[in-house]
């Protein structure tokens, strides 16, 4: 009786509420400590928020590339930093945003896994999204907090999807079109390649699930796949209008501009490490058995497959997969993010990895799991101190003062050597710039026809980027670019020879203000980029708004789904019994 | 927002007969009085040139404005509201007669020796009060050379402003550039610099293998030392082979040192001065 | 085999080859990050073209110490000499150049050995610089291996060198002078020649630019060309084709290129030069020495420069301008100079000439501008 006991405690799932106490454990503290603003990315999506949170219905933003459009972006997570800055501030607000995307994620696997996998396992499959290495990579390191706020919605979304198209519940299939839409709202390209590799198994599972269920046939589920599909986007060709309009009218023809996670991980380790080691971590050992087990319960084989093209698309230049598969974009995207999906895709069967063995090993499995994940995890976080993305981390707030002060700011600036600081110090000054971090929302011929990103990290693309810098000056006279903000000495010979003088220092000497005489004043440009008022209020309402009914709408209550927990014959191994999953 | 008020008062208001009288004319800085004529109590407001001022009046007496009280110069307007009725009339404030500062314009600052009309000066005479005084007053323009020699030209301002040019001297050194009026004087600095090189020559000496290459004191056509830091540039060719260098005046002459070669040719300019041509190894 | 074990077994095997595909013929990206150009990655050395091609690819991946293992004859010099070499003995264009692409041409081969030239194409923040070195290429054993031909720059002993040299400085209006109180005059310039060709890549403007005051100006030219009836075509600045320091009485030459723009369009021409009075120093004294015109084809000015100062020059700019017979100017070239000026150490220069226009050269006027690191405001 006691074993009896014992055992049916051990296979019950993990309470949802301690997964979500250990990712509040886990993350609240490193967010608390600010620890994103030394990533990548982080400081770009605090200076779209900055721009929200004085202009919401007005997304021209004349700080970047002498004026650009925000609608290039989906501004979703960036408008909830700007609202939560009211109370918190623009830093704590984003650690709030991202915060609550943390957690929900960890609904949004539990949930999701649950499709494919029992409760117990979904639950250790949410566990493990806690100390998912991939996700703290994202967060910690690369700072893609779009990435990270829109896939928990899609996953969130996914198991209504499954209801709909399995039931035909419109509950469900309400849901599901509000939380799409605002995964969209988020992210577009997460909407655009989940939708591939994430509803298309979650469709073969419907499919595959129907034979149990004599109430829907093949075509009732083909004709509410297509439903929800032509509604969903239509729902996101309206919230995302001012998006869609800006890519249609001006679509990226850029030079592509490289990124080694297109490298080949075998060739360049260094980058093999960055983009495969960390986002994977322990869950490298689990891949042998994600294949096998993924291979042999049938029910698990559309998850697998899409795991597989995504994880193989994540290896970036390692395989041709890539480059066949998505053509130019291949030269446009950066493969980190399907990294994270695959790990997110592989959690589910992962789950299931661990229910097994703490079912057998108990504490011989649990503390080397543990241990595992933890130190994947830890590895993730700590790498944006072993790899940062800028060299020295330094203050802005000098060369901020000095923009703003004695009519400086009547001109245009960039600077170099800033790193991310770029946005940081967009942020903080009334001056406009002709560089900017967003690449996508880059029109300047100068900046879009040579390959290299930023100019103030030009001397990192090589010729490509030396090109683009060494035309943006020789043009500045055109867009009133007066200033040049150094800080590193490496690009001095040519701001010398190009005719800049030193004017200032600041910081010690370590920032050099160097200055160009005759420019004219900075006129605003671009104007025929710049948005009509009434799709700054669509911008400024309809994303915004996608997320608020997205809010209400999962409120609503659900019924008792059906159930993977109804001993659905079909998630047993072709070659194990049952009995054996809890022996 | 007084000046609204006051034009508002004056389009709304009734014709009236006259309760105030008015100067003709008004010095700035000046005291004056407005007498008013009848009973009971009247807002005075005074409005023009950057000032506006709100008087409360008990009508039937003179109200006193002190000195200093209007201290623009021009056109201003005074209205008087007495209950629902308002009168108005306009009156002049003069600039004050006895000039008190000189706004002196001269350029250039810096200029070569011998330019003929070269220098110009303007004067813009004002009052205690920064007034550009109109009425036609004679300037003194003085140009004070280091030499001692001095041109000097007076003339009579209209409307406030007089200017004149001057000669740069045919000796180099600052000038003094003086403007004067009724006790008021500015003083301004013009720098008279050497022209270009006049009968720039060279010389060459053989140096431990090479050629040592000098200029005889370099002046311009006036006979001033050209300052030390102007670029001569010299030229050596031979054997179908050139070598140049720019060097820089120092203590009056440029001296380099270049490659001996038999039968090369030495020249030397400065700008577009081009000085004598020198062979080496051929004589002169 | 259940179908379970066949999936799993394909996707592995797919995992692999698609692996190996990847890695055996990389995608231009990975060939990119791999630290290969067009020339490929790094493969055994069985020919002497491999064997320059690897060394090459060692270069453009900072490999220094694989270059140096790789080369036959490092028994006569140092890794931080062959380092030095390559990226210069004091900080010079080539300190933080990075090799942007290579050519290898085979010179002449035997059974043990063969002469290569190999053409290193450097990016540098101002631009790309060329370097060409014949190599030697030797067999041993089942691998070739090349022979460094090390150039060795010298070494100018320490010493102490006093300098006498003159400096301007200029103290500017204050914010609370007198409104009428003058300000420093700017220097006094004058375009004392130009004149607009009409090449391939567009129209090129060129001319030359007078100092004629006593104080030094910082100069730049902008010319906009206007179409015949008046409206504006295209406005450019002479941006780095100048000596922007310019000392009394200097002259400097200036090429202004609108690119897309043809001759037969332009009404006129409007030339604005600026001109700034800044501070200024008299030294470095460069000279220019031994230029010799070297008629087409590959028609060229060489000649050198000594540097004539105490102070080390990091990167010189080389600006000729080139008349024909009757004096008139036909064509601007310019160099940077790739390795620092040390003190009386003649450094070479090459200037390239467009074969058309070199017939018509008779003669030619050489400036130098120069740049020194932590130099003040």
């Amino acid at each position: 009786m006691r074993k009896f006991e014992s055992v049916a405690t051990a296979s019950r799932p993990i309470p949802l509420s301690f997964i979500l106490l250990a990712a509040v454990g886990v993350h609240l503290p490193l967010l608390l400590m600010q620890l994103p603003l030394k990533s990548y990315d982080t400081n770009f999506h605090i200076f779209f928020a900055s721009h929200y949170v004085h202009h919401w219905f007005n997304p021209w933003n004349a700080k970047w590339f002498a004026g650009f459009s925000q609608t290039t972006y989906p501004p979703l997570p960036q408008q909830w930093v700007a609202i939560v800055s009211w109370v918190l501030g623009l830093n704590m607000a984003y650690m709030a945003v991202q915060f609550a995307a943390i957690l929900l994620l960890v609904v949004g696997v539990y949930r999701f896994s649950m499709l494919w996998v029992s409760p117990r396992a979904a639950s250790f499959a949410a566990l493990a999204s806690v100390l998912l290495s991939s996700e703290c990579f994202l967060v910690y390191s690369a700072g893609q907090l779009s990435t990270t706020a829109a896939a928990p919605i899609y996953l969130n979304a996914l198991p209504y999807f499954y209801d709909w198209i399995r039931y035909g519940k419109w509950r469900s299939f309400l849901k599901a079109v509000v939380l799409f839409t605002a995964a969209a709202a988020a992210h577009h390209a997460t909407l655009i390649f989940g939708s591939m590799l994430f509803a298309l198994p979650v469709i073969v599972l419907a499919l595959m699930d129907r034979k149990d269920d004599e109430n829907s046939s093949a075509s009732a589920l083909v004709m509410r796949t297509v439903m929800i599909v032509l509604l969903v986007g239509a729902a996101i060709a309206v919230v995302l209008l001012p998006f869609w309009i800006g890519l249609i009218r001006y679509p990226i023809t850029q030079t592509p501009i490289p990124h080694p996670s297109r490298a080949n991980y075998i060739l360049s380790p260094q980058w093999g490490v960055n983009y495969f080691i960390v986002p994977y971590g322990a869950l490298i050992l689990a891949l042998p058995f994600i294949i096998l087990r993924g291979a042999k319960v049938v029910r698990l084989r559309p998850l697998l497959l899409g795991f597989w093209v995504t994880f193989m698309i994540g290896l970036g230049g390692t395989t041709p997969v890539a480059r066949v598969l998505l053509g130019r974009a291949f030269e446009v995207l950066t493969f980190e993010r399907f990294s994270y999906w695959a790990t997110l895709l592989a959690l589910p069967i992962l789950g299931l990895l661990v229910a097994e063995l703490v079912d057998r090993f108990r504490m011989r499995a649990i503390v080397p799991l543990t241990l595992l994940a933890s130190l994947s995890c830890a590895l993730a976080v700590a790498w944006s101190t072993f790899r940062p993305a800028d060299a020295a981390n330094f203050k802005v707030d000098s060369v901020a003062q000095w923009l703003n002060r004695d009519g400086h700011d009547n001109y245009r600036y960039i600077t170099l050597g800033f790193g991310n600081k770029l946005s940081r110090l967009a942020i903080m000054t009334d001056a406009s710039s002709v560089d900017g971090e967003s690449n996508s929302s880059r029109m300047l011929p100068e900046l879009t026809r040579y390959g290299g990103a930023a100019l103030t990290s030009a001397k990192y693309f090589a010729k490509p980027g030396l090109d683009s810098l060494r035309a943006m000056l020789a043009h500045s006279d055109r867009y009133g670019l007066k200033w040049v903000i150094v800080r590193d000495p490496y690009y001095e010979p040519l701001l010398y020879f190009a005719g800049w003088r030193k004017v200032d220092e600041l910081d010690d000497k370590t920032i050099t203000v160097w200055g160009k005489d005759g420019v004219p004043p900075a006129t605003p440009m671009n104007a025929s980029q710049m948005p009509p008022h009434w799709q700054g209020v669509m911008w400024g309402t309809l994303p915004f708004g996608s997320s608020l009914l997205a809010i209400l709408v999962v409120l609503i209550p659900e019924k008792r789904r059906r159930g993977w927990q109804d001993e659905d014959p079909s998630t047993t191994p072709e070659d194990l019994n049952s009995g054996r999953m809890i022996s | 927002m007084l000046i609204g008020l006051a034009l508002a008062a004056v389009s709304m208001a009734p014709a009236q007969s006259v309760h105030m009288s008015l100067p003709p004319s008004v010095t700035a800085g000046s005291a004056f009085s407005i007498p008013t004529a009848g009973s009971g109590k009247a807002v005075l407001y005074i409005v023009g040139q950057g000032q506006a001022i709100r008087r409360d009046v008990q009508m039937g007496e003179a109200t006193m404005f002190p000195a200093g009280a209007l201290y623009n110069a021009g056109e201003y307007l005074a209205i008087l509201v007495n209950g629902a009725s308002t009168e108005s009339a306009g009156f002049y404030v003069s600039p004050a007669p006895q000039p008190e500062t000189l706004g002196f314009l001269a350029k250039p600052s810096r200029l070569p020796v011998g330019i003929r009309g070269g220098i110009s000066g303007a004067v813009y005479v004002f009052d205690t009060y920064h007034n550009l005084i109109t009425t036609p007053l004679p300037v003194s323009l003085e140009l004070a050379n280091a030499s001692g020699t001095m041109q000097s030209h007076t003339i009579t301002t209209r409307n406030g402003v007089a200017w004149t040019t001057m000669d740069s001297a045919a000796k180099e050194g600052p000038a003094k550039f003086v403007a004067r009026i009724a006790g008021v004087s500015s003083t301004r600095v013009i720098d008279q610099v050497p022209g270009d090189p006049c009968g720039l020559t060279i010389t060459a000496r053989p140096n431990n293998g090479k050629v040592t290459v000098q200029t005889a004191p370099v002046h311009d056509c006036s006979g001033n030392p050209i300052p030390d830091g102007t670029i001569v540039t010299f030229t050596e060719t031979y054997n179908d082979q050139q070598s140049t260098v720019d060097v820089p005046i120092k203590q009056g002459i440029a001296r380099v040192d270049m490659p001996a070669y038999p039968g090369a040719k030495i020249s030397v300019a400065s700008g577009v001065v081009a000085g004598n041509e020198i062979r080496w190894g051929g004589g002169k | 085999m259940n179908k379970g074990n066949l999936l799993a077994l394909v996707l592995a095997a797919a995992t692999v080859v698609l692996v190996a595909v990847g890695t055996v013929w990389p995608v231009k990206a990975a060939v990119f990050y791999a630290g290969g150009g067009k020339e490929g990655l790094l493969r055994p050395s069985s020919t002497p073209e491999e064997a320059v091609e690897n060394l090459g690819t060692q270069i453009r991946l900072l490999a220094w110490e694989k270059a140096y293992e790789s080369l036959s004859n490092k028994a006569e010099f140092t890794e931080p000499e062959f380092l030095h070499d390559l990226t210069g003995y004091a900080l010079s264009l080539r300190t933080y150049a990075t090799l942007d692409s290579f050519e290898v041409q085979p010179l002449h081969q035997s059974a043990t050995d063969a002469e290569m030239r190999m053409k290193l194409r450097w990016s540098t923040v101002v631009g790309t610089f060329q370097d060409t070195r014949d190599l030697r290429v030797v067999k041993s054993g089942d691998h070739w291996a090349v022979d460094w031909p090390l150039v060795k720059e010298q070494h100018v002993p320490p010493q102490v060198i006093p300098v006498n040299y003159l400096r301007w400085d200029v103290i500017y209006r204050g914010a609370g002078d007198d409104w009428g109180s003058q300000d420093v005059e700017a220097p006094h310039v004058r375009i004392i020649d130009m004149h607009p060709v009409n090449r391939a890549e567009g129209v090129v403007v060129m001319g030359e630019l007078l100092n004629e005051d006593v104080v030094p100006a910082f100069v730049s030219v902008r010319a906009t060309l206007l179409a015949k009836n008046g409206s504006p075509l295209a406005s450019e600045g002479s941006f780095d084709m100048i000596s922007h320091t310019l000392l009394p009485k200097q002259v400097t030459p200036f090429v202004i290129r609108f690119p897309d723009v043809d001759l037969s369009q332009v009404g006129s021409i409007r030339m604005q030069p600026l001109s700034v009075l800044v501070s200024a120093s008299a030294d470095p004294v460069i000279e220019v020495q031994d230029q010799k015109f070297n008629p087409a084809p590959g028609a060229s000015l060489t000649g050198q420069l000594s540097n004539q100062s105490g102070q080390v020059v990091n990167i010189a700019h080389v600006l000729s301008t080139f008349y024909d017979k009757n004096g008139q100017l036909v064509w601007v070239g310019g160099q940077y100079i790739d390795r620092a000026l040390q003190p009386q150490t003649p450094v070479a220069f090459h200037i390239a000439i467009p074969e058309d226009l070199a017939k018509k050269i008779t003669n030619q006027r050489t400036v130098v501008a120069t740049y020194s690191s932590g130099s003040s405001l």
